[in-house]
């Protein structure tokens, strides 16, 4: 279903989403001819999640992610020129060139800091959170993590801390676990996580959990709203669940773009390969959007394809100019790592 | 003291050992205040039946962990109380040959394997040694001590997932008396009962009255025969209490003088003999002649230990590596 | 001048700081270990109670939660109690608290003190005797201080915690009862400047922590067998004061550097690279380090003394360096 919001930010959803799509699948022929190196991980798949949920927040509300950031640190509103920069590890990346796709922050926009570490946010988002609580401001944190950092000893004990200092945190764990078709299956269990759903595990520490579609992007919006609004109420801590199906590309040893997303594979995904088509045509979150978009008359095909067009334009500049930028000069390393 | 077969002789040994407990204990505490031994010493008087009533049902190849208040669990474990004095008085002649103290005790004959100075410590090692066992097919278990403090630590946490996913053979036993150092539970986290966390990693969990002997040697049992039958690891939690500070020296300023006193009336020795009494497996008379032939064995390690050399320098260099 | 017990000078310390800035919270522990002075840790829990924290046993939890809130504008003081327990906590110190500025290009700063108490406290046996330091020194991102008097400990703690960068305050249980000399009003100490303990002209003996105070004590036997020896004291690993120590150097031209951490890889080590290098032809004689041995800490007493770095030992350095 459709968030409950007018269509200008129902349009503005869309943009972002697509934003985020055209900007994941940019970087794949840019890593495979070698522009940049190192590993690198793709939001695709999990727009309806990250971008109405983000949408919620306030300006000044902090957010820490993972490995997987692009999608959060663009639904919040970072230049994609930047943050393609500073994959390349240019120096005008949002980092100077010296975090890389794994550490990309924008302290502005809330982003104070990316780990590689799996779990390794979870104890900092305490941290802000404590910070907040202390100093009155009403900030909230929003830590976005994935299913894997259940995994580690510093979630159950971040949890233990939130839930015992009441700390205005929410913890959104997304989900991707799940292969195969059909979003009527839920997740199932997790061949590394005995806790089955994983919502016991912070339900344990009393905080409240929910587990939501995340493919759904106005069930994302109505729950991440209700929560931050507990939150700000000064309840504690919450934790909210979301589902997605794995997209297909992430399959390969290296992201690989099944095919390339378009508008009209809203309608028609006759003409992507066999293994991928069923995730293109039910699991992928920016499609189901768009057709509600529509059927919803919020939009017509004709809209959608024209923001998808200025979007892809934008890519494209943002991919010019970041292959434009220089490296930063060697010396750099040695400064900078001090105040 | 060897546990005997016969049913009867079993439970009347079982009170006989939480005797030596006691009385050792009594007495590394009046040897620490004399001076004689050094350090920190974490004693366990009042948790005798947790550690007579779950390392009975063990087998001399099964491996025990403990952490720092483990004197008990390797007495229990049937650690030569000698070997053990002197290792506490850092003794040439104690089981780590004086280099690990009351907190880093092993006894590996008995199948005492390590204990730990940190919190949770030794749990990721049961798990190891269960993993070993289960490779083994020798149908050997792993029991770890651990007190309520180590749940908040992550490492328990991923234990508990890690033996829950590969269906370990390994029996955690919280020791739960309700302070971690100096704080109650309650100030470290809003679940009463650790084994709350156990059922979220889908393991077969019991709370119990950890003073009750019968209780927890009913327990142990039963998770016992799972965990050699291959079902996996189980979680028992036995609410008990320390009647000492949480180290000697401790004032234990924190804890209620009528909490203590509660628990004196619970005191585990004392119910175990009412229950033995009222079975007729022993008489009063008997009782005292326990607690007196437990006294003497522990004096005789007390001067075992005190007569024994302390280490020379340069046995620092010895057993580092293999 | 005023004298102040060690203890006395470090919680008249956070005293000042905690009434300076109320962005300053202090997270766990009592800052005193198992020392028996806990009035002072009560009266500073009377006055700031609200901003003092006793998390449970959960250092990776706690010191990520001090870490995230250095970021967003606090300035935490984090009391990891014994030195070994750091490495309950070690990823998120060594990889996001140090990482976290230079990985950002600069832009999250991450103001936070991890106060420990490192080394041989007697009897702590190879789990509580920990000297991380070394370790930490080979962890760049990260500031380490380390002081060994009262004046330096209240000095450098304000420092510490007005430093924009994560800091490792090194303490040591067994300076906790000195008593030195600690002016009314005095000024912060800056990092970066060693302290000529005691001046003298034969050997340059440089020593941090508790272990300072114990060359103190081999210096003044020394006298009597006609060395006169110069204790050098750095105050903080990082950054570093190498100028001082090469000027002494040039003065003297023999250098034994007595250290808690363990030898290889130890502070005493990376000292005496820095020497080696920059001050090789001052030297008269090989550098001389005089290290916990290579070995886990044994709990027995006499072991204990025997692998630390004892006043015997740095003695012998020290006629080693002029025979």
């Amino acid at each position: 279903m459709l968030p409950k919001l007018p269509r200008d930010r129902l349009l503005e959803l869309c943009r972002r989403m697509f934003l985020i799509r055209h900007f994941e699948e940019s970087l794949v022929p840019l890593h495979d001819k070698g522009v940049f190196g190192g590993h690198y991980h793709l939001y695709i798949g999990q727009e309806a999640t990250g971008v109405p949920a983000i949408s919620c927040l306030r300006s000044d509300d902090y957010l820490f992610t993972t490995h997987r950031n692009h999608g959060h640190l663009l639904a919040r509103g970072a230049e994609p020129k930047r943050l393609l920069a500073e994959i390349l590890g240019r120096v005008d990346g949002l980092n100077k060139g010296k975090g890389g796709s794994f550490h990309s922050v924008a302290p502005s926009l809330g982003f104070l800091h990316s780990s590689g570490v799996v779990a390794g946010i979870i104890p900092l988002s305490t941290g802000t959170a404590y910070a907040s609580k202390a100093l009155k401001n009403g900030r909230l944190t929003v830590c976005l993590f994935g299913d894997g950092s259940l995994e580690e000893g510093a979630a159950p004990e971040a949890f233990n801390l939130a839930s015992l200092n009441k700390l205005p945190v929410l913890f959104l764990c997304e989900n991707n676990g799940k292969y195969g078709a059909g979003r009527a299956v839920a997740a199932g269990q997790s061949s590394s996580m005995a806790a089955y759903p994983l919502t016991d595990l912070p339900k344990a520490y009393k905080i409240p959990a929910q587990l939501i579609d995340g493919i759904d992007a106005g069930l994302v919006h109505a729950t991440v709203s209700e929560a931050v609004e507990k939150i700000r109420r000064g309840e504690g801590p919450q934790f909210i669940e979301a589902q997605t199906v794995r997209w297909p590309g992430s399959e390969t040893n290296w992201p690989s773009v099944p095919h390339p997303t378009d508008t009209s594979l809203a309608w028609d995904a006759s003409g992507v390969t066999e293994k991928a088509r069923e995730w293109y045509h039910s699991c992928d979150p920016l499609l189901v959007f768009i057709r509600e978009l529509v059927e919803a008359k919020q939009a017509t095909k004709d809209d959608v394809a024209a923001i998808e067009r200025q979007v892809k334009t934008e890519i494209a500049a943002a991919v010019e100019f970041a292959i434009a930028s220089p490296y930063p000069k060697p010396e750099e390393a040695e400064r900078n790592f001090f105040a | 003291m060897p546990a005997k077969k016969d049913d009867t002789t079993e439970l009347v040994d079982l009170l006989r050992r939480m005797w030596l407990i006691r009385a050792f204990e009594e007495k590394v505490s009046a040897l620490y205040a004399a001076r004689e031994i050094q350090g920190l010493v974490h004693l366990g008087i009042g948790q005798e039946a947790t550690a007579v009533g779950t390392c009975s049902q063990l087998k001399p190849e099964d491996y025990v962990f403990g952490g720092h208040r483990s004197h008990g669990h390797a007495i229990a474990k049937g650690a030569d109380i000698n070997r053990l004095m002197a290792e506490i008085a850092g003794r040439a002649t104690g089981y780590c040959a004086g280099k690990g103290g009351s907190m880093h005790i092993a006894a590996k004959e008995c199948g005492f394997i390590t204990a730990t100075g940190v919190v949770g410590g030794t749990i990721p090692l049961a798990l190891g040694a269960a993993f070993a066992a289960k490779e083994r097919k020798k149908g050997q278990l792993a029991m770890v001590f651990f007190g309520d403090g180590a749940g908040q630590a992550g490492p328990f946490h991923e234990s508990l997932n890690i033996a829950s996913l590969w269906k370990l053979p390994v029996i955690f036993v919280c020791e739960n008396n309700g302070y971690a150092e100096f704080t109650p539970l309650s100030a470290h986290t809003k679940i009463e009962r650790l084994a709350q966390h156990a059922k979220t990693y889908r393991i077969p969990s019991s709370t119990v009255d950890g003073n009750d002997l019968f209780a927890v040697r009913q327990a142990a049992r039963k998770a016992v025969e799972q965990a050699r039958a291959g079902k996996g690891p189980i979680f028992i939690e036995c609410l008990t209490h320390r009647m000492r500070g949480h180290y000697e020296g401790d004032p234990a300023k924190y804890r209620e003088l009528s909490q203590l006193a509660e628990w004196k009336k619970k005191d585990p020795l004392a119910r175990a003999a009412k229950v033995l009494k009222a079975r007729k497996l022993i008489a009063a008379k008997e009782i005292e002649s326990i607690e007196g032939e437990a006294r003497a064995l522990v004096e005789k390690a007390a001067e075992f230990a005190l007569a024994s050399p302390v280490p020379a320098p340069d046995d620092v260099s010895s057993q580092v590596t293999a | 001048m005023r004298e102040l017990a060690y203890y006395e000078a470090k919680f008249e310390a956070l005293d000042e700081i905690m009434a300076a800035d109320s962005r300053v919270h202090l997270i766990n522990g009592t800052f005193l270990s198992l020392s028996p002075h806990r009035h002072v840790f009560q009266n500073l829990a009377k006055k700031y109670g609200d901003r003092m924290m006793m998390p449970p046993i959960s250092e990776l939890g706690f010191c990520g939660l001090a870490t995230g809130a250095a970021m967003a504008g606090l300035r935490p003081i984090v009391d990891l109690s014994t030195g070994s327990f750091i490495y309950e906590a070690w990823p998120q110190v060594a990889n996001e608290a140090a990482n976290a500025y230079s990985m950002s290009g600069g832009q999250t700063r991450v103001p936070v003190v991890f106060h420990l108490f490192h080394g041989l406290r007697g009897g702590g046996a190879a789990q509580h005797s920990g000297s991380p330091q070394a370790m930490l020194w080979n962890c760049p991102g990260l500031e380490i201080v380390i002081p060994s008097s009262p004046r330096d400990v209240k000095g450098l703690l304000k420092t510490a915690v007005a430093s924009d960068n994560p800091t490792v305050f090194v303490d040591h249980t067994k300076l906790l009862d000195l008593r030195g000399d600690v002016p009314e009003n005095d000024k912060p100490i800056p990092f970066g400047v060693a302290d000529i303990k005691r001046a003298g002209s034969d050997v340059t003996l440089i020593a941090t922590s508790f272990t300072v105070q114990v060359c103190l004590g081999a210096a003044e036997k020394l006298v009597k067998e006609k060395i006169n020896v110069e204790v050098i004291d750095p105050r903080t690993l990082v950054p570093f004061d190498l100028a001082t120590i090469l000027a002494s150097v040039e003065k003297t031209g023999r250098v034994v550097i007595a250290d808690e951490t363990h030898q290889s890889c130890g502070v005493a080590s990376e000292i005496a690279a820095r020497i080696a290098e920059s001050g090789f032809d001052k030297l008269k004689t090989r550098i001389r380090r005089v290290s916990t041995l290579d070995v886990p800490v044994s709990y027995s007493p006499p072991l204990e003394e025997y692998i630390g770095p004892s006043e015997s030992r740095i003695i012998d350095a020290v006629r080693a360096s002029v025979a």
